[in-house]
């Protein structure tokens, strides 16, 4: 830790200002005691002053050392009175043969020093007593604002670390089932194969490339979707089509990357995974006080599938939701007549 | 000398054109059917009796597991799916050979060679399903349903109305609100892929939906009794009143 008050040029100037206003302060106290400037406490007031605020500063050295070594209460009490008890001796001492040295002519100084020797000590003790105040106050304040630091870091490295997770989540089964379909294409339609290939790997760029604190348009959320959902088109032909009935304010508005992804995942495997009749997916976005409601639908087979699905993509999706918006923003399902719905609630301003 | 008859089902076209493709080259073995859901390959299969069966696991109606799972006269068997933890299971199902899709022509056509040879040396068909069927839990999400034959009818139990399960040596009879059915499977397949929270195995020979208890009362010394909903009364054992102890917590 450095010298709170040397390492700082504005504290330096501060701590000089108190001081001056500490000595003008005494001296006006002693117009007012005396009635006119003595030739004796005025020079002996700004010289003992003046040699204070120096002790002062080298207080913070014996304050940091003990502060940092010691642990007991007893040891730092003792440390404190230790050291305040060589600082007021040293400013006496100091403060006496300095007042000789430059003013060898002064007046009955010895008798002067005599009488006010016990307020000097008052005053010694009282001064070390605020200096010690102030150093604490302010190594508890870095402290506090070194652990918020630290906690704020900690937090935005977890956030990091778990949307990355939860985006990290392109289904392994949708990449080799369409590796398989475009080995396949190779053989009867290279043209298509290509095609696949392309759309492929534009999809993985999107996914991999995009950073989570930029926002993207829902414009080209949509345009990665259709590549999603073409390459599923090939897989499955007619057991997959699709619809989009986005309202044209709707296609500027930010979200985070990636987000409506998962939702499409689970019309594919719940819907048409599991259904051999054909499974239509149906998009509609529209702007509804200070929101926008993203409709994804999805007919589905009513009979009960093989396994039960985990919830975890819709979990996903509702966990990064808080994490980018907080409460601002909602997800809700519901399933009907064999067909399933998801409702998105995303605030229309970004931040 | 005879082709080996084939089938392919798979429930999509690319996966089925490039099994076909690659069996264009062999003289030995032709493609009968084209089947693009469980349900409908189970019937090709009931029907047309094929040698030799390519079989994708993920399907609509029923999956690839599944239907091997209510097959009396099972044919060979080659699995081919992206799923590889489905691996495990389908050796246990008597399975010559999987492949992980995409998979090279080299590796398709070993395991067709495989095949053959089994085929053509009358060696290993139509065993039971193993004791192995149940030795892990091949997914981490449960099972909703429970597949069973019916003389020629295909019945798809949903595991919410199961009530009970009872051992009955290689078979469990599965007690369910419409009824009850009996399955080639094993105790531990099911204790170990029903719902956690929804079913206890309070006997060695019984799992209980805990939704369907009514009471527990004791019988004799050590000995408990669960009298369920319907009033059909089941044992439990000393570690099955644990179990319920812990699913219960009293």
């Amino acid at each position: 830790m450095k010298h709170p008050v040397l390492a700082n040029r504005v504290r330096l100037i501060v701590w000089w200002l108190i001081w001056l206003f500490i000595t003008i302060g005494q001296l006006l106290l002693y117009y007012y005691a005396y009635g006119k400037f003595t030739t004796t406490a005025i020079p002996d007031g700004i010289i003992s002053l003046a040699i204070y605020s120096g002790i002062g500063l080298s207080l913070w050295y014996p304050f940091r050392y003990f502060n940092s070594t010691s642990s007991s209460a007893p040891a730092v009490i003792t440390n404190l009175i230790l050291s305040g008890a060589v600082a007021v001796t040293l400013w006496v001492l100091i403060n006496k043969y300095l007042v000789l040295l430059i003013l060898p002519k002064v007046n009955d100084y010895q008798a002067y020093w005599q009488a006010t020797f016990p307020y000097r000590i008052g005053t010694g003790v009282f001064i070390y007593g605020l200096i010690v105040l102030a150093y604490y106050l302010f190594v508890s304040l870095y402290n506090l604002s070194e652990k918020n630091a630290r906690e704020a870091k900690l937090e935005s490295l977890v956030k990091e670390t778990e949307l990355k997770m939860l985006r990290s989540q392109i289904n392994p089964h949708f990449l080799f089932n369409s590796l398989n379909s475009v080995s396949s294409l190779t053989i009867t339609d290279p043209e298509k194969a290509r095609d696949m290939v392309i759309k492929l790997s534009e999809f993985m760029r999107y996914a991999l490339s995009k950073k989570d604190e930029q926002p993207v348009s829902l414009r080209s959320e949509l345009e990665n979707l259709r590549l999603y959902l073409d390459i599923e088109k090939v897989r499955f032909g007619d057991r997959l089509s699709t619809e989009e009935n986005i309202d044209e304010e709707c296609f500027e508005i930010k979200m985070p990357v990636m987000i409506l992804q998962p939702l499409y995942e689970n019309a594919i495997k719940h819907g048409v995974y599991e259904s051999t009749e054909s499974v239509r997916i149906t998009t509609k976005a529209r702007i509804t006080d200070g929101h926008v409601e993203i409709i994804i639908s999805n007919n589905y087979d009513i009979a009960p599938s093989s396994r039960r699905g985990t919830g975890t993509g819709l979990l996903n999706v509702a966990r990064r939701l808080e994490l980018f918006y907080g409460k601002k923003a909602s997800i809700k399902t519901a399933k009907e007549n064999g067909t399933f719905t998801v409702t998105l609630y995303v605030p229309k301003d970004y931040l | 000398m005879e082709k080996i008859r084939s089938i392919i089902i798979d429930d999509e076209a690319p996966a089925r054109d490039i099994i076909k493709h690659y069996l264009n080259e062999l003289d030995y073995i032709e493609v009968i059917a084209e089947c693009a859901d469980g349900f409908t390959g189970l019937k090709s299969i009931s029907s047309m009796k094929p040698d030799l069966v390519f079989l994708d696991i993920q399907m609509p109606r029923l999956t690839g597991i599944e239907m091997l799972e209510v097959l009396t006269e099972k044919p060979e068997i080659i699995f081919s799916t992206a799923y590889d933890q489905f691996a495990i299971r389908a050796f246990e199902l008597n399975a010559v050979d999987y492949l992980l899709k995409p998979f090279p022509k080299r590796r398709f056509l070993e395991a067709v060679k495989k095949a053959a040879d089994k085929i053509r040396s009358g060696t290993g068909k139509n065993e039971p399903a193993n004791q192995l069927l149940a030795k892990r839990p091949d997914l981490a999400s449960p099972v909703n349903r429970i597949v069973v034959r019916k003389g020629n009818a295909i019945n798809l139990i949903p595991v919410d109305q199961v009530h009970y399960v009872e051992a009955q040596d290689d078979y469990v009879m599965i007690y369910h609100s419409g009824g009850k059915a009996l399955k080639q499977q094993t105790m531990k397949f099911y204790e170990e892929n029903l719902p956690k929270t929804d079913f206890v195995r309070i006997h060695r020979s019984y799992i209980v939906k805990v939704a369907q208890l009514n009471r527990i009362e004791p019988y004799g010394k050590d000995n408990y009794v669960a009298i369920l909903q319907s009033g059909d009364k089941l044992p439990v054992s000393r570690s099955g009143y644990k179990h319920l102890k812990e699913e219960l917590n009293f």
